[in-house]
């Protein structure tokens, strides 16, 4: 019965509607319609690091900072800010006459009220708000943020929205816990504003008229944004094949992630047009730290990293050589955080060494416990040869295949495992690295690393801390919590239509963009 | 209501079941075509022309040449060989689910039918089973289970049992009203010599045409699991995973998924084909109860 | 007659009852948790267990089935962990895709079906019934979704004819245009369920054909086409028929490989989402649907069978 009166109530609310909006369907901005890979999480920025959800919440939700082209933090609802005690104090100025989706004015009060609903539930929240830090208001248009000891990477935990502080408005913020916020408290400052989420249909955002623009010109994700496109409509597509068949057939406009293979014949077809990602993503094989074989055997852990050849593993996941490079810096070449050390034990790719490392390490034959899914294809296929390099080497890794949410519990149980694969991009600060977080699976605790942690963060010297980072970088490949696999740049496909793209730095943008 | 009693006699000897063959000659098609899937599976490693694990990163996706019949995957593998594989898996999940089926659902089918009172609850159990689609039961219980070969076969299985324990409990009531039946009954044999003399013996035929059409369909729904990414292991080669794994690649090469399908296509037909054959030689009245709702 | 149907539908109501304290302990039995899924991957165990707390995904079992059936029963089915809708809702929004799916694929399969199934049966034994019969075997014996990514690169990658996924509903802009994207998917859909639909009407047509009264029909000197509408379709009919409804439900949840395919938002495609995502209060309401579904197809299909067939005794 439920069925039948809500198609009716709905056929009555789209007739009416239909009524009332006649001329204005091909008003000049148009709606760019994009292929998701799926369905996002909910758009609750502060509270999920899934990819579709920030790829939306960037247009709808605005931080204190953001990020230019160059990954440097740059204001956005920020003016300008003091630094005080030694960095412990941190003065921020806003700008005036930011209004949010629902009409109200931006002021400190829902700036700090944001601020403390992500110190308490965000996912990143702690590695700024940590025991004894606070906000609070002081002034209109001002908020002072006090740290028990000078945080060096503040203003990119400040500035990255993912699981990070977007700007609620305060009624919103204070009432929230970590629950995601329901859907009609999507209100940011951003220049699209959330409409409707139709399960597995799309998700719509339209512009948003009242957005005041900063006036310094656009730069990477910061400065001026203009919404060209009246609304976009992001659709979950789940197959690579129908995302690249719909934009040939002129359903979309934008897809994302389309797989390696395709990119040599896509970039010679004038049909699309092919948008490589800023920065790259990598995939990691986490060792177990708690747990296990792997557990303190730093000798053993090196035997499997100096048998693990990454040129195979890459071109099997990534394809053509365009779109990989296998480079041991956690940080790509450019980044300022790029660093040599340690990297000589990157891609040894030796299984005879690595045999005698193994049996220097006491190891007996014993099955090692590699866990991954299916679910992405890159992290499958590079397990499936990781293990083959691992038998000529004679160590004997058996994969345990499960699907992605069996894996995310199962990685949590230090018992259940010895390596488990996963990918990640890599953060504006080095802080935000998972393996550095001794939470995150893997659970990488050891005094050396401890220590070295307290000083990378205890200094905002960037001289300093760059080399506490090539210590830690060094320690990385000493101690192995994970494998990085390589670099990968992953890619995504447009239609020649779209015009002026932002060159997507973690996430595609579309402020700015428009239709030619 | 009575059958004539003379379409109820024992399976007889290999005239028997050669018949169907020769009143449908496309029938023996399907079973030259099931015998090769046969010859596939044994000698395998004979006809392979490669190891179907080997990579090889620097000839991925090539199309079918010289070297590679049918071209090679997304990991350089060679696709010929992976499909001989392959055939392995899909007898091993077609045999794995029709045993699963007929294990099961025989004796629960034939106990209820001649044990009323308990019977009754237990074709209601089934029939709350019945409830559930077969490919959301299948797939429930894949992720309950975790993926793996014994896995699918008993999550595809599932769907199977139910179907199968019904048409040997209306086979089992059938042959216990019959004249024979229940004049053996009357003389005061046991239960265990009825079943043993009368019943099983005549559910041989109706079962193997039930066998056959289950056969088809396991393949069908094997295949659909691995496309979901929930069938078996992807790191055993099977013509559905490598559907699913060369699907990612239609647009740059779509002969990769030609091969796995069309040998799915073929088994399915085959089997469905040998199935029907069988069915028109059987009862009318027996007939009617196979191969509607699978 | 009326107490038999008060007979059924209590043991459909009996039915109902079971099935529901099986999908509760099934989909509990999953391994995994949605709460993962929701914070990403970046989020640590510590987290996850918070959430998990507030949610109530921490009550005892027995009391987490005991509140979702009583609140079941006053029609509230919960909320989507991920829409964070009210699940009824979302429910309705994909049954539109999948009544609608379904319906065009009936359509295709009574139009391909009945007719090929009647001329093979009334050519019985012939080259024709050889040929159609086994065309049929053959397309019951394809994979779906290995058509439809045939189909998707064929005509709207290539040829551009059709749209290549998606479905808009008909009730938003393009209105019943919309229709076009479901005629692939349903094309798709079609053919094994054509096939059976075809064998089925030729099974049922022979049977009746070899009935008395038709005999007597045709001893009288009935013109065999007036047999052939008159008594044998009309008859056939009814196994047809019965097998429609069963077909037509079995629709809306297999078809859910189809609809992953095309990227279609119908039901089956919102059960293995949810699958994936853990989404428990999704799941269990979706499938609470169509077993209920399934029951009531099953028990009007056995009433009107009583009904309409004056053969079948009452017990």
């Amino acid at each position: 019965m439920h069925f039948v009166l809500g198609l009716l109530r709905r056929c009555l609310v789209v007739i009416a509607t239909a009524l009332l909006l006649t001329a204005n369907a091909n008003a000049a901005g148009g709606t760019l319609r994009y292929a998701a890979v799926s369905e996002p999480a909910p758009l609750d920025v502060m509270l999920t690091t899934a990819g579709v959800s920030l790829v939306i919440g960037m247009h709808i939700f605005e931080a204190l900072y953001t990020i230019d082209s160059h990954y440097e933090p740059q204001p956005m609802l920020a003016e300008g800010e003091k630094l005080d005690d030694g960095g412990k104090t941190i003065v921020i100025t806003l700008r005036q006459g930011v209004h949010f989706h629902n009409g109200k004015e931006m002021t400190s009060e829902d700036v700090v009220a944001s601020l403390q609903r992500w110190a308490k539930y965000g996912v990143r929240g702690k590695l700024l708000f940590v025991d004894g830090a606070s906000s609070e208001a002081t002034g209109k248009y001002e908020v002072t943020i006090k740290l028990p000891e000078p945080n060096g990477a503040w203003k990119n935990l400040l500035a990255h929205l993912e699981g990070g502080p977007a700007i609620y408005p305060s009624e919103i913020a204070s009432k929230a816990t970590d629950q995601p916020i329901a859907q009609a408290d999507y209100i940011g400052t951003g220049p699209y504003m959330f409409k409707e989420w139709r399960p597995n249909r799309y998700i719509e955002i339209v512009r948003f008229d009242g957005y005041d623009a900063r006036t310094n010109p656009g730069d990477g994700y910061s400065g001026k944004r203009v919404a060209n496109f009246d609304a976009i409509r992001f659709f979950p597509v789940p197959d690579v094949g129908t995302r690249v068949s719909g934009i040939q057939a002129g359903d979309y406009d934008y897809a994302e992630t389309i797989s390696g293979d395709l990119y040599d014949q896509l970039s010679s077809d004038t049909s699309v047009k092919v948008v490589k990602a800023g920065a790259p993503l990598f995939g990691l094989f986490f060792t177990n730290s708690k747990a296990g074989i792997l557990k303190d055997n730093y000798k053993l852990r090196r035997a499997i990293e100096m048998a693990f050849c990454r040129e195979d593993a890459l071109r099997v996941s990534f394809g053509p050589q365009a779109l990989w490079n296998a480079q041991g810096s956690i940080f790509p070449p450019g980044n300022f955080w790029y660093s040599t050390a340690g990297t000589d034990k990157y891609n040894e790719c030796d299984p005879v060494g690595a045999k005698a490392l193994a049996k220097e390490a006491g190891y007996d034959g014993t099955p090692i416990r590699l866990l991954t899914s299916t679910n992405y294809q890159t992290h499958y296929d590079q397990a499936t040869v990781f293990v083959k390099q691992m038998a000529a080497a004679g160590i004997n890794v058996q994969m345990i295949v499960v699907d992605w949410a069996t894996l995310l519990k199962m990685r949590g149980q230090p018992e259940q495992w010895d390596i488990f694969v996963t990918h990640h991009g890599g953060p504006p600060d080095p802080i935000l690295l998972t393996f550095l977080n001794d939470g995150y699976p893997g659970w990488w605790t050891s005094p050396e690393i401890t220590a070295a942690k307290k000083e990378f963060t205890s200094t905002a010297d960037l001289t300093l801390r760059k080399k506490v980072w090539d210590h830690i970088q060094e320690l990385y490949y000493e101690q192995v919590p994970a494998m990085k696999v390589g670099d990968a740049y992953s890619y995504d496909i447009m239609s020649p239509k779209v015009d002026n793209l932002v060159s997507p730095l973690f996430w595609p943008v579309f402020f700015n963009a428009s239709f030619k | 209501m009575t059958v004539a009693a003379g379409a109820l006699t024992k399976s007889g000897g290999i005239r028997t079941w050669l018949a169907p063959f020769v009143a449908r000659p496309i029938a023996l098609v399907g079973l030259a075509v099931l015998i090769a899937v046969l010859i596939l599976a044994a000698a395998a490693p004979l006809l392979a022309p490669y190891n179907p694990d080997a990579y090889d990163a620097l000839i991925r996706l090539s199309p079918p040449n010289a070297l590679h019949w049918f071209g090679t995957d997304q990991l350089g593998r060679d696709t010929l060989s992976r499909v001989i594989y392959s055939s392995r898996m899909a007898l091993l999940v077609g045999v794995g689910v029709v045993v699963f089926a007929l294990l099961t659902g025989v004796p629960i089918g034939v106990f209820s039918a001649l044990f009323p009172r308990l019977g009754h609850v237990l074709m209601r159990i089934v029939d709350v089973l019945m409830a559930f689609p077969s490919l959301l039961l299948a797939l429930v219980l894949i992720v309950i289970l975790g993926p793996s070969v014994a896995n699918s076969i008993i999550a595809i299985g599932a769907g199977f049992l139910t179907t199968t324990t019904r048409i040997v409990y209306g086979l089992t009531l059938r042959l216990k009203t019959e004249t024979y039946v229940e004049a053996s009954r009357s003389m005061g044999s046991r239960t265990g010599w009825l079943v043993h003399k009368h019943i099983l013996p005549n559910l041989i035929s109706p079962l193997l045409v039930q066998a056959s059409f289950v056969f088809a369909f396991a393949q069908l729904s094997a295949a659909s699991l691995d496309f979901l990414g929930l069938g078996a292991p992807p790191d055993i080669p099977s013509w559905g995973n490598m559907l699913a794994e060369s699907r990612n690649f239609i647009t740059r090469a779509p002969w990769l998924l030609f091969f796995p399908g069309m040998m799915i296509v073929l088994t399915a037909f085959a089997l469905n084909l040998v199935g029907d054959a069988l069915r028109d030689r059987l009862d009318p009245r027996f007939r009617e109860m196979l191969g509607r709702k699978i | 007659m009326w107490s038999y149907v008060f007979k059924r539908a209590g043991a459909t109501a009996l039915t109902l009852v079971a099935a529901s304290v099986i999908i509760f302990a099934f989909i509990h039995l999953i391994p995994g948790d949605p709460i993962y899924i929701r914070l990403g991957d970046m989020a640590t165990p510590d987290q996850v267990d918070a959430v998990r707390h507030s949610l109530g995904l921490d009550r005892p079992i027995l009391i987490q089935y005991l509140s979702w059936v009583s609140d079941a029963l006053h029609g509230d089915l919960g909320q989507s962990i991920f829409y964070q809708m009210p699940i009824m809702s979302v429910i309705a929004d994909h049954a539109e895709t999948s009544l609608l799916l379904a319906s065009i694929t009936m359509t295709w399969v009574l139009l391909i079906g009945v007719p090929i199934g009647m001329i093979s049966a009334m050519r019985h034994g012939t080259w024709l019934d050889q040929v159609l019969s086994g065309a049929a075997m053959l397309m019951a014996s394809v994979p779906t979704f290995w058509v439809g990514l045939y189909m998707i690169l064929i005509f709207a990658a290539w040829l551009g004819w059709l749209p290549s996924s998606g479905y808009p509903s008909i009730f938003d802009d393009g209105g019943l245009a919309n229709l076009r994207y479901l005629l692939l998917p349903s094309l798709t859909l079609a053919a094994p369920n054509a096939a059976l639909i075809l064998r089925l009407t030729r099974a049922s047509m022979l049977d009746v054909s070899r009935e008395d009264y038709v005999r007597t029909a045709r001893a009288k000197g009935i013109r065999p086409w007036q047999v052939v509408t008159r008594h044998i379709f009309r008859n056939a009919l009814l196994a047809v028929v019965s097998a429609f409804g069963f077909t037509f439900a079995a629709l809306l949840s297999e078809a859910v490989v189809t609809e992953t395919v095309f990227a279609l938002p119908g039901i089956g495609r919102l059960v293995v989402q949810s699958i994936m995502q853990r989404d428990y209060p999704v799941i269990q309401g979706v499938v609470l649907v169509i077993v209920v579904l399934y029951l009531l197809v099953n028990l009007i299909v056995d009433l009107s069978y009583r009904m309409l067939d004056p053969r079948v005794e009452l017990q």
